[in-house]
């Protein structure tokens, strides 16, 4: 009995070892056929596959442009009422403070596109082959775009290069000085534009023009003005762009990439989409949020009237200037010149209304994408063309004293609209141009800031506050709550 | 030591009196197998003379004569029997074991326990009483049933699923039980699969015992068991079925077209537009409601045969379940077919083997539902000046919002199903080494194959409607550019998903059950086991099904351009949990019982770090009513538990641990979608899983040998809850597809009272009442968010609006916030000699309390809002009555949960939406109201979440109600058909519902952070059904 009963426990003993001892074998399992982000980067084709998804967060664009129009006097927010979307709202009422789920948005899109960058950086020496030098280029050239953004914005921001950090890093790190940031945005450009093709045989991919285009952004916003006149003036001279006919035909789909396209954003239709994921689009959301209202009528599509132009930016139109109808529509006008108006109906929504709507990027019939065709335009979104390389390049010629340079590019600007030449006396011509010729394209708000104006047009803005927006708290908080906010908020 | 004392000084008591009259009883206790009883107590009351009967069952005891002498035989899990005794006699006892419910069985895992011995908290639910409800779930049956377990309806369409919440909601991820049937692991969701009529019974572990389960033990275990058979039984063949009738048990009050009109216009001039409506007077209109809603069938066919030989039992069954749904009819359906197997055989005198076999196949087809764009939101919203259908015979469009569609259309155009096959089983050889010792291999096994189709037609709802597939009315296919100006139709899709999971576990283990010198009973369970689950995908999108059918929805069938259109996709997991457990039990003279549980997990949830964890359990329990000094007549059954342990959670998904590239990387070059890689989820190599301590004191009692009362009071706290929260946007985890990694943090309270009584009382032959109630009151905290972190934002109120739910430190888990209203403005004055600015504000808007103090409603910000309610009920309560006289029975279950709120959020705040009734009473003018607002389709905060749109939603709700009738056991109609019983009845579930809720249903579920959020919830049907039960 005694016998049995210590063999009873031997074996349950030996059970058990058995049972641990082939645990730790028995309990590694690892992903099937997913790549795990340590063991990637072996082929060149890894690189590539990276890199499209460091391409992939520029389509969030779209809110970065909404946020410079809506903060500006060019537009109102719009949509169905004021709490449909409220930080851009609050936006528009210069209202805005650290809650606010738009720019907290757009602060964590740009760093996940930074990231991405970065982890291709992280992992530049794996491999060598032919091309690579492009696909870094490339990757640079990302990075500085969605630093630029994040400077714009927020000011003084962390600067992550060439290495992902976790959860505990960040709590160490940081906002690095504007100077900072602009330094390091300028050296990736300058590189990219070492290596970068002049013209890409691929639409989409960024260029040495591109690159080129954007430095001389980024130091026309530092008030570099001579060097922004060379680069800028580089980007002219290359021959490469030229502005295209007619501006009506600047913003269709079937007009993509044409002469005067130096850098676009890329959409597509061909994929559904819905509201949950916003960033995960891959088409336009811009246009269908920008749409007519309960619209049922010709040409458009019907839409939720985010963005609408106010009727100051309306008025700073010169009525023969083809820009002015080309920018806005007069939906009531419009209607009104059709065959059948009474047929023609839309509604308003309790977020605004100005009678205006972006006619630039609106959703038109012949433009829709798959379900749900709010969010799916495949319009591209022009960051840069090269009328906007000319009037910075005007505007820095201007504050370098070299008037009839900065005349010239301003009458090629409104030459190609027909319209009668201005002479440029002060800088406001300038910037007035800048304003008829780029509405709701996202430059605006950023523009009065840069100038110093934003505190006499825009209703409500602070001048030592709105010039920047606040870092949204909750990121201060989950970076440890080290970063002091920016001022006034 | 004490006790030998006693028994000492009280021998010398005996002796020393010796001389005076005495009386002395000897004789032989048996108990109901007319076998001899050894270790029987056999005492006289209020005496201290007591003896125990010897291996013989014989007992001889002597005391000092007096009147009113009775002598008490007592015996654990047995009546207590009490006889008068004037003179020297002999006196043979037959013990009678007890009906009650401390001594039933109770299988606690690994093994079984009487309930009287039981050291935790557990609840036991007959199969009877779930089988009676007549649901298609077990866990809707389980519904107020069981004390300190919630279960909430997530849909109320058929096979919708519910949350099942053992002592509240105690993380932020998973709070299902681990369930098990048979002790084969079961998740929630599949509990569809689960026939209710094949439950022999319903364990639910609910304190730190259930930690023998370890790493998954943390919200509970809830153990099924199946019907199994008897031996030595002739076979009995049970038959039942029952038919019945749901329809909706609410409606909800909205605008007549009239009404409508009036407001509409009303809501157009204050928002400075021209009023839509010329003339008014157009009548009720359409009730969308009505078109929608619809009576539909229910049924179930359940036969049974069980039995057995002298050395097998055997129980078998199949049955049938088919249910339509209330809305949507056989587009909202659900099917079943179960066929069962228990068998149990000696197959010699030591080895029993014991095998269970499920099968079960269901079908459901469902509609949209709980959000904006599904069938009844739109039901709700739709305009009721709106035809169903137009003169021509088409749909409606309800042309001016996007996003509202006719419901009707959108039901016709919904097609999909899934099938689920489940095999389930087990196969157990239990090796007995002899009376005290057994070993037990098992191997269990849960396999699913489940097969989902739904199809997309090309459908036209109106001008910019959201959910058009087609490009006009006429259904022409939109045309996709595949190339430059290469453009191909994409028609009707259909899209087939393929699946299979298999879970398998080994488990071995020992028992040992042993009583020494009659005093010292130990019982060990020692073992191991090893689990797998693995799960794999197949699936695919074809497009231009032909005619634009169902009848051709198949991939087979699809005539698109080969590889533009048509994908696929496939997915594949594994998992695995190694585990060894022990669990040693002392009881000393069946009074005091001590009782340890150690449990080790290594799981491949997590990483290497962190794999492998340890969970201890102490609990014990003290029977008073044993005790020679406890002498309360009116109480029969006193015991005092106490347990304390650590169990854990490991709900999270597989390989958290890891950073992959899961993320979306997609980009378009050349006008053409190029799919590249991303980084997804963050990694966290430290994950490990939750942690939850609990506390339970607890208080068993049974009086006038008719009321059974339990008792609970516990404290649980989990710890390092499995979070993925917020992190800093620098991370760069929230580019698309990408996700802040999984962490421990953060820690959630869960404090309670638990109170069961059971009342059964059989005064004549012909009249037995069971009454029984539960109570349980719980207070969920959380006590401590991620560090940096203020709180966790849950759901949004409205369309892009406030966050409306948090999970915050000092608050319940998913409380509301929001602004708090203090009636309305009346008069422009009264705005502006208003202390508070409030911008914006007009006559007819709300008056928001300024809950900062600042001077100022800030909208931007969080300043101004606070606390307005949760959706945790204060308390829950069950009841159930039974009474049977004669051959009558009648039953009823009622469910009540008082004290939660529920957020009113399947109202769309579009200009054109229909709205609910109460809107009749808005405000119109200065004195007119100080509830409601003015309606304005103008710029308003009135449609800021605020406690406004935050309503009571206690309810009391009769579940069921049954009235039958069985036919006399010797009828003769009975004799001559055969049949040993017969029983018809009829029955009602969710006749009546007391609630001030203006929903459809406030019984509603959702998940941590969205519970008590009404998206426009699928009601639960009111239903009412005929049936029979007959046994040959």
């Amino acid at each position: 009995m005694k016998n049995k009963q210590t063999r009873l426990i031997s074996l349950a003993v030996l059970i058990c070892g058995l049972v641990f001892s082939g645990c730790d074998k028995f309990l590694t399992v690892n992903p099937p056929y997913t790549q795990d982000a340590e063991n990637y980067f072996q082929s060149p084709e890894d690189y590539e596959q990276a890199l499209i998804g460091a391409y992939d967060l520029l389509q969030g664009t779209f809110l970065s442009v909404w946020i410079s129009e809506i903060a500006s006097n060019n537009t109102i927010a719009g949509g169905e009422s004021v709490n449909d979307t409220q930080g851009l709202h609050q936006i528009d009422e210069m209202t805005h403070g650290g809650v606010n789920t738009e720019l907290r948005n757009l602060f964590r899109w740009n760093y996940a596109g930074i990231t991405r960058c970065n982890f291709i950086m992280e992992n530049k020496d794996n491999i060598e082959f032919v091309g690579k030098d492009k696909i870094l280029a490339e990757a640079k050239f990302l990075r500085a775009f969605y630093y630029f953004e994040l400077v714009k914005f927020f000011g003084d921001v962390p600067l992550i290069i060439n290495e992902r950090i976790g959860a505990q890093e960040v709590t160490e790190i940081e906002r690095a000085p504007v100077s900072q940031v602009y330094a390091q945005i300028e050296k990736d450009l300058l590189d990219a534009s070492l290596v970068l093709d002049q013209v890409s045989l691929i639409k989409g991919k960024a260029t040495k023009g591109a690159a080129m285009a954007l430095l001389g952004k980024i130091l026309l916003y530092q008030k570099k003005y001579s060097d922004a006149a060379n680069v800028l003036d580089e980007v002219i001279n290359s021959g490469t762009y030229s502005l295209i006919d007619d501006y009506t035909d600047l913003f269709s789909v079937a007009n993509e990439n044409n002469s005067e396209t130096v850098f676009d954003v890329e959409y597509t239709g061909a994929e559904g989409g819905g509201y949950g994921c916003l960033i995960c689009l891959e088409g336009n959301a811009g246009p269908g949020f920008q749409g007519i209202r309960q619209y049922d009528g010709p040409i458009y599509g019907d839409g939720n009237s985010y963005n609408l132009p106010t009727q100051n930016l309306y008025d700073a139109f010169d009525p023969t200037d083809p820009r002015r109808d080309m920018t806005i529509l007069d939906i009531d006008a419009f209607i009104a010149a059709q065959t059948n108006p009474e047929n023609i109906t839309y509604g308003i929504g309790a977020g605004g209304h100005t009678g205006y709507y972006n006619n630039k990027y609106i959703k038109r019939q012949n433009e829709l994408g798959l379900p749900d065709n709010d969010l799916t335009s495949p319009v591209n979104y022009r960051v840069i063309r090269y009328a906007d390389v000319l009037l910075m390049s005007a505007e820095a010629h201007f504050q370098n004293g070299n008037i009839s340079e900065a005349q010239n590019k301003v009458d090629e600007v409104r030459n190609r609209v027909g319209i009668e030449t201005i002479t440029v006396s002060s800088i406001d011509d300038i910037f007035n141009e800048r304003r008829l010729e780029l509405a709701c394209e996202g430059h605006w708000f950023f523009d009065l800031v840069r100038w110093g104006r934003a505190g006499s047009e825009i209703e409500g803005f602070q001048i030592g506050t709105h010039e920047l927006f606040p870092i949204p708290t909750l990121e201060i908080d989950l970076a440890g709550g080290n970063w002091s906010q920016n001022n006034g908020y | 030591m004490k006790h030998l004392l006693i028994f000492f000084v009280a021998a010398c008591f005996v002796f020393t009196n010796a001389s005076a009259q005495e009386i002395t009883v000897s004789g032989t206790v048996s108990d109901e197998k007319q076998q001899t009883f050894p270790g029987v107590k056999v005492v006289f009351a209020n005496t201290t003379d007591g003896v125990v009967t010897d291996g013989n069952g014989k007992y001889s005891i002597t005391t000092q004569k007096k009147d009113g002498l009775v002598l008490r035989f007592s015996y654990i899990g047995y009546q207590t029997k009490e006889f008068l005794v004037a003179d020297q006699i002999e006196l043979n006892v037959a013990m009678e074991t007890e009906s009650q419910i401390f001594d039933e069985v109770v299988v606690v895992g690994y093994g079984s326990t009487r309930n009287k011995e039981l050291t935790g908290a557990a609840a036991k639910v007959k199969g009877e009483n779930i089988e009676k409800l007549n649901l298609s779930r077990m866990d809707q049956a389980l519904q107020g049933q069981v004390s300190g377990v919630a279960i909430n309806t997530n849909s109320g369409s058929p096979g919708g699923s519910s949350s099942i919440r053992i002592r509240g909601l105690s993380t932020f991820g998973d709070n299902d039980p681990l369930i098990l049937v048979d002790g084969v692991v079961y998740d929630s969701e599949g509990l569809n699969a689960l026939n209710p009529n094949d439950i022999e019974s319903i364990n639910v572990l609910k304190d730190a015992t259930a930690g023998i389960y370890g790493v998954r033990a943390a919200n509970g275990v809830i153990i099924v068991e199946t019907k199994k058979g008897k031996l030595n039984a002739k076979p009995k063949i049970e038959f039942s079925m029952y038919k019945g009738v749901q329809q909706t048990a609410n409606k909800l009050g909205l605008l007549t077209a009239e009404e409508y009109a009036v407001i509409k216009n009303e809501m157009f001039a204050f928002g400075g537009q021209s009023m839509p409506f010329v003339n008014t007077a157009i009548g009720e209109g359409t009730n969308w409601q009505d078109s929608v809603f619809q009576s539909s069938p229910v049924e179930s066919y359940n036969f049974g045969v069980s039995g057995g030989t002298k050395n097998t039992r055997y129980s078998l069954g199949a049955t049938y379940y088919a249910q339509e749904g209330i809305v949507g009819g056989s587009k909202a359906n659900f099917s079943r077919y179960n066929a069962r197997l228990n068998l149990s055989t000696d197959l010699s005198k030591k080895l029993v083997l014991n095998s269970v076999f499920l099968f079960s196949s269901d079908n459901r087809s469902t509609l949209s539902e709980n959000g904006i764009g599904s069938v009844l939101y739109n039901t709700i919203n739709a305009f009721p000046n709106e035809p169903i259908r137009t003169p021509d015979g088409n749909y409606s469009y309800l042309e001016e919002v996007a996003d509202i569609i006719n419901p009707i259309a959108q039901m016709e155009n919904s097609y999909n199903y899934s099938i689920a096959d489940k095999f389930v089983g087990k196969e157990e050889l239990v090796y007995k080494f002899n009376k005290h010792l057994s070993f037990t291999n098992r191997f269990n096994y849960n396999y699913a194959v489940v097969e989902a189709k739904s199809f997309s037609p090309l459908a036209w709802y109106g001008p910019g409607k959201y959910a058009n597939s087609a490009l006009n009315a006429e259904l022409e296919s939109p045309l996709v550019e595949i190339a430059d100006s290469v453009f191909v139709e994409r028609g009707a899709s259909v899209y087939e998903q393929r699946s299979s999971f298999s879970d398998l576990t080994f488990e071995s283990y020992f028992n040992y059950d042993r009583t020494f010198n009659e005093a010292h009973k130990v019982k060990t369970t020692l073992g191991a086991s090893v689990f797998q689950r693995k799960g794999a995908a197949l699936n695919g999108t074809a497009f231009n099904i032909p005619n634009n059918s169902w009848d051709y929805a198949d991939i087979s069938a699809n005539t698109a351009t080969g590889g533009y259109l048509n994908n696929v996709g496939s997915f594949e997991f594994k998992e695995r949990l190694v585990s060894a457990f022990i669990r040693a039990e002392y009881a000393y003279d069946s009074k005091y019982i001590v009782s340890g549980i150690l449990r080790r997990d290594g799981s491949s949830k997590f990483g290497p770090n962190n794999r492998y964890g340890l969970f201890p359990t102490l609990s014990s329990a003290w029977i008073v009513s044993e005790e020679r000094f406890f002498n309360l007549d009116a109480i029969n059954f006193m015991k005092l538990r106490l347990s304390f342990g650590v169990s854990g959670n490991d709900q999270i998904e597989n390989f958290a641990y890891r950073a992959l590239l899961n993320g979306e990387g997609v980009y378009v070059f050349d006008d053409l979608i190029v799919i590249g890689t991303a980084l997804g989820r963050a990694a966290n190599p430290d994950l490990k899983w939750e942690t939850t301590r609990q506390f339970n004191a607890g208080l068993d009692l049974t009086m006038w040998g008719a009321i059974d009362l339990t008792t609970n009071y516990f404290i649980k706290n989990t710890n390092d809850l499995l979070f993925q929260p917020d992190v800093s946007g620098v991370i760069g985890s929230y580019g698309p597809g990408g996700s802040s990694p999984i962490i421990n943090a953060g820690n959630v309270s869960n404090k309670g009272v638990e109170l069961e009584v059971a009342y059964h009382n059989k005064p004549s032959r012909d009249f037995k009442t069971n009454i029984s109630l539960n109570f349980s009151h719980i207070t969920n905290k959380v006590t401590s968010v991620p560090e940096g972190v203020d709180y966790l934002p849950g759901a949004q109120f409205s369309v892009g609006g406030d966050v409306a739910t948090r999970f915050e430190e000092g608050f319940a888990i998913g409380y509301f916030h929001g602004l708090q209203t203090a009636g309305v403005f009346q008069t422009q004055e009264e705005i502006d000699n208003h202390d508070v600015v409030q911008e914006g504000a007009r006559p007819g808007d709300f008056i928001f309390i300024d809950q900062n103090g600042d001077g100022e409603i800030t909208f931007g910000d969080n300043l101004d809002k606070t606390f307005l309610g949760s959706p945790i009920p204060d308390f829950t309560m069950g009841f159930a009555l039974n009474l049977r006289y004669k051959g009558f029975d009648l039953g009823a279950n009622v469910y009540a949960a008082i004290g939660q709120e529920i957020i009113r959020n399947y109202e769309r705040q579009q200009p054109y939406a229909n709205q609910l009734d109460y809107v009749i009473n808005r405000w119109t003018g200065p004195g007119s109201t100080n509830e409601h607002p003015r309606l304005t389709t103008g710029e308003t905060r009135n449609t800021s979440f605020s406690d406004y749109y935050v309503e009571d939603g206690s309810f009391i709700r009769l579940r069921n109600i049954q009235l039958g009738y069985s036919f006399p056991k010797k009828s003769k109609i009975l004799r001559k058909l055969k049949i040993e019983s017969l029983r018809f009845y009829i029955s009602g579930n969710n006749l009546v519902t007391l609630t001030r809720y203006l929903g459809f249903d406030p019984d509603i579920g959702g998940g941590t952070l969205s519970a008590g959020v009404d998206y426009g919830f699928y009601p639960q049907a009111k239903t009412i059904m005929g049936g029979l039960n007959i046994k040959f």
